[in-house]
């Protein structure tokens, strides 16, 4: 496996994971319910 | 220029689609991840190569090396085993296990072989050479002349035999048992029995096994063949044991008596 493909891998763990914290912090504002 | 309106929710919002900044992020990543290899790995791989070839030189690999890129000449953290045929699988599990404790290399290949080398290396693992010495054993005993160490000359011919077989698992731990049966007192049994491992021992090293790898030990007649009554006399013999574990730990057969 070379390394550029680890190191894909690895980002692609962090962005996902960084997504999902993301999306369970801000991505269920009540804000954005009340406006609707 | 006439251009078409922004889509607009109900309730007057923008709406846009999320899928565009998430491809955009995976693009972005799938760049990064090009880039940065581009940038450090060629340094990394070097560090790792320096640092392996000392490891293997340490671990008596003489004329192997260790390349750090893929088939088609990529950097890569596992790297692939070259030369060395003439080594024993000893030796080459022995060199394989440093390269792979450098901290940084991933799984190492041989490259004449499909065997991977784990970290973390297992404790005592039985080799065959142990089930081609008890083959050899099953049928003739090593014999020593009445009440003493001295190895019978009828045994001289099976002692060849036995350093033939054990060869294969040089740089492993080479255990030497020797039991006696019941009959007698149990303390001079335990001297004996040691005496006799430790001729063995001796009649080895004798016939080029290094003593390094050798550990002579006598358990008298404490331990007797399953399923003998202990006063049997097919109980004194001699065992072999093959354990592949570290030179510095001491083996249960190196703890002294009570």
């Amino acid at each position: 496996m070379p390394i550029w493909l680890e190191l894909l891998v690895l980002l692609l763990l962090t962005f996902a994971g960084g997504l999902a914290l993301g999306w369970a912090l801000w991505g269920r504002s009540p804000a954005r319910g009340i406006e609707e | 220029m006439d251009l078409a309106p922004p889509a607009v929710n109900k309730c007057g919002h923008m709406h846009r689609s999320p899928l565009i900044p998430l491809a955009l992020g995976v693009l972005a990543i799938v760049l990064l991840a090009i880039v940065g290899a581009r940038i450090t790995a060629s340094d990394l791989t070097a560090e790792l190569s320096l640092k392996a070839q000392a490891a293997i030189a340490k671990a008596g690999g003489t004329g192997v090396t260790a390349r750090f890129s893929t088939a088609s000449g990529m950097p890569s953290r596992h790297p692939l085993l070259i030369g060395g045929n003439a080594l024993g699988s000893a030796t080459r599990a022995k060199v394989a296990r440093a390269v792979a404790a450098i901290p940084g290399v991933g799984g190492v290949r041989w490259e004449n072989s499909s065997a991977l080398a784990s970290r973390a290396a297992p404790a005592e693992r039985p080799l065959h050479c142990e089930d081609d010495v008890a083959a050899l054993l099953r049928s003739r005993t090593i014999r020593f002349e009445e009440g003493s160490s001295r190895i019978d000359a009828s045994s001289q011919g099976l002692l060849d035999q036995v350093s033939a077989a054990l060869r294969p698992c040089l740089g492993a731990i080479i255990a030497i048992t020797g039991h006696t049966d019941a009959s007698g007192p149990e303390a001079g049994n335990l001297v004996l029995s040691r005496d006799r491992a430790n001729a063995v021992l001796t009649a080895l090293v004798a016939r080029g096994i290094p003593a390094d790898g050798l550990r002579a030990a006598g358990v008298g007649s404490a331990r007797p063949v399953e399923g003998l009554d202990p006063n049997d006399p097919a109980n004194r013999r001699i065992e072999f044991s093959v354990a592949e574990s570290q030179p510095f730990k001491p083996t249960p057969v190196d703890t002294p008596g009570p």
